[in-house]
């Protein structure tokens, strides 16, 4: 496991009180209610202060999915 | 719940405290009921506190203690409390946290403004800022018995004025600054409502860094990630406060910790001890070290070092800050560590929890915290230059109220010294207790005393028959009740004063008196004058035509001493319900005389 996705399950474990071998890509905000606003909001600020990246408002409302928050991660790296 | 903790314990960041705290609260557990380590706790306010209010609920979970939290929504806090059937008002709050910013209060346009507003509009918007503020505590306070906590404004870094700011009467600055001593003048004669310093917080913190924007302009988060869990240990201060956790002695090293090398090995003249450097800084840690004496936190030593060699220090070095009479106890041998600390509380008569031991020495340290877990053994810097620094930050002797039996607590050690020196070279303890010409003063408490007797209610563990933690809010209504009296109880001796060391409180019920609590400074044990105290009670009853006085105790981890009290002054047919033994004094049968040693007086017939 790279350094990248240690972080990230860090985070997506304890913001969603799940165990990190349970996140699956296909892990969806609409179907796992622990992911509610504010556990989005914890998300997005720890990804943020962990990769000092930050995210435009319409790119926090569009993440859906685990797979969504890689995806603009690994872009947001790459630029 | 201990796994729950653990990776919040060795790791406080807030991902750490945050997810612990939505994990609790998935458990869905309520706090027992009387139980003295619960602690119901709202947090509420003017933006979204949830990150605080997990934060304080996980870290006051750490300490011990059962909490349920209730976290108030977003700016309504109003709502909350004036409307006397919310949410906030459906549990028996301990503490309240309000938290409240500025800019959720003032005018939209108030920044914008503000360089173009005549004094007189400054001076009137600063006064409707802190009259807002005040109407709301003042809605809590009615409302609620609960111990208030509101923050203070954070002063901005920023001023629309530039360098010119405080050339003006009220510049911007000085625009919160105002608002701040005005908010603290309001509060400073209030025992329940506490005014919580955010602004001194933030600026130890570095203003810069106390918001993080992008969850502030995302979901009216105020804090960031970093300063969320500083500002929970500042609230936490005063829960331990409330909670009597207070540390109340610094146990201290000699070498390498009061100065630098070694006096055995060193000398007088070689040891590092000098206003200025090398040295400086040991005095100043020293100065610092009776700075918290002079408030009354009790001093004492716990050195491996031959007796004269330190003792000629203290005596003779010039620059020395502490005297032999700023200790209450001494340890200068070279028995372990653990076992001096052992038989210093014993010698102090305090518990093991409330000492703190700075040692510079780890295997020292290692060793105390190994046999003693209950002791704070304080991670000491390498660096003595940074000893100062690290007893400033530690904030762990908070109290609710500085009495004056705080302020000469080290004197009274002294007393304390002075007696055993008495006692040991009395033949009985009759004998000894004849000498000491006790006088007791006991008395319905009165306002300037019940500050003091809070206090004692809140901290006092060992001579405490119920340990019931009444808050002020709470005392007040007892004094004002028909049906208890609340007692304070002042010792006088010629050696000193002691002060308010005892409290009862009486819950009068037809022809019987249930003593409700009773309790005493640790201080003063060993003297009858419990006896004394119980002879005041009878004797009222007796003039209130009372048949039956009845005594409860609750037995905790910490008050075996006073377990066989009612038992050695005649009451009988103890019966045990739940955790409360009550035992019976029959009136008509039995009595309880002052004992001929003590003298009391009474104020009021």
């Amino acid at each position: 496991m790279t350094d990248f996705d240690d972080k990230l399950l860090d985070i997506l474990s304890k913001a969603l009180l799940i165990e990190r071998e349970e996140i699956k890509d296909d892990l969806k905000r609409k179907d796992f209610e622990p992911w509610d606003s504010m556990a989005h909001l914890v998300i997005v600020s720890e990804i943020e202060n962990e990769f000092e990246i930050f995210f435009e408002d319409e790119e926090v409302v569009d993440i859906w999915s685990v797979e969504d928050i890689k995806n603009l991660l690994k872009q947001k790296l790459a630029s | 719940m201990k796994k729950i903790l653990e990776s919040a314990r060795t790791d406080p960041s807030y991902l750490n405290l945050w997810s612990a705290y939505k994990k609790i609260q998935a458990l869905g557990l309520a706090a027992p009921d009387d139980d003295p380590n619960t602690l119901r706790l709202a947090v509420i306010g003017s933006t979204t506190l949830e990150p605080l209010a997990a934060c304080l609920d996980v870290k006051t979970r750490l300490e011990g203690f059962f909490v349920e939290t209730f976290v108030g929504g977003f700016n309504t806090y109003r709502q909350e409390v004036l409307d006397k059937s919310s949410d906030l008002y459906k549990a028996k709050q301990d503490v309240i946290v309000l938290s409240i910013d500025a800019a959720s209060i003032l005018d939209k346009m108030f920044l914008s403004n503000f360089a173009r507003m005549s004094d007189k509009e400054r001076q009137d918007v600063q006064k409707e800022l802190v009259e807002n503020i005040l109407s709301v505590v003042s809605n809590l306070e009615s409302g609620t018995s609960a111990l208030i906590l509101v923050n203070n404004f954070v002063v901005p870094v920023f001023t629309p004025l530039g360098v010119v700011d405080n050339k003006q009467k009220i510049g911007f600055k000085r625009f919160f600054e105002g608002a701040n001593t005005k908010l603290a003048e309001k509060l400073e004669k209030n025992s329940r409502v506490f005014l919580v310093d955010l602004d001194s917080a933030a600026s130890a913190f570095g203003k810069s860094r106390i918001i993080n924007w992008n969850t502030w302009y995302r979901g009216s988060v105020p804090f960031s990630e970093d300063f969320t869990p500083i500002l929970a240990d500042e609230y936490l201060r005063y829960i331990r406060a409330l909670k009597g956790r207070a540390k109340k002695c610094i146990v201290l090293d000699l070498d390498n910790t009061l100065w630098g090398g070694i006096i055995g090995e060193d000398g007088i003249e070689g040891i590092k001890l000098g206003n200025t450097a090398p040295g400086i800084e040991y005095v100043e840690f020293q100065r610092n070290l009776l700075s918290l004496y002079n408030r009354g936190v009790i001093l004492a030593i716990c050195s491996k070092n031959n007796p004269d060699d330190a003792l000629k220090v203290f005596r003779e070095h010039p620059s020395q800050v502490l005297k032999e009479e700023h200790f209450a106890a001494m340890k200068i041998n070279w028995q372990n560590k653990a076992a001096n600390i052992a038989e210093l509380a014993k010698e102090i008569n305090i518990g093991l929890d409330s000492m703190v031991f700075f040692d510079d020495n780890p295997v020292e340290r290692a060793q105390v915290s190994q046999v003693h877990p209950e002791v704070l053994v304080v991670e000491m810097p390498k660096n003595p230059r940074l000893y100062r620094e690290m007893i400033e930050n530690l904030n762990i002797f908070d109290v609710l109220s500085l009495t004056s039996e705080d302020m000469t607590r080290g004197e009274m050690y002294v007393g304390k010294r002075k007696r055993t020196e008495l006692e040991q070279s009395a033949t009985s303890i009759e004998d000894f207790l004849r000498t000491l010409d006790l006088k007791v003063r006991i008395d319905e408490v009165n306002d300037f005393d019940t500050p003091r007797v809070v206090q004692l209610i809140g901290k006092t563990n060992q001579f405490n028959l119920t340990t019931r933690r009444y808050t002020d809010a709470e005392v007040n209504d007892f004094r004002k009740s028909k049906e208890r009296v609340v007692y304070s109880m002042a010792v006088h001796d010629k050696f000193g004063d002691e002060g308010v060391v005892g409290v009862a409180i009486v819950r009068k019920n037809g022809n019987d008196w249930w003593i409700d609590s009773f309790l005493m400074s640790c201080r003063v044990i060993g003297r009858s004058i419990e006896t004394a105290f119980l002879a005041k009670i009878v004797k009222d009853a007796r003039k209130a035509n009372v048949a039956r006085i009845i005594g409860e105790y609750i037995p905790t981890k910490k008050n075996t001493p006073a377990s066989d009290l009612y038992e050695r002054h005649g009451f009988g047919m103890p019966a045990t319900m739940d955790d409360v033994t009550s035992w019976i004094l029959n009136l008509d049968e039995q009595t309880i005389d002052v004992p001929e040693w003590i003298e009391l007086t009474e104020a009021k017939q």
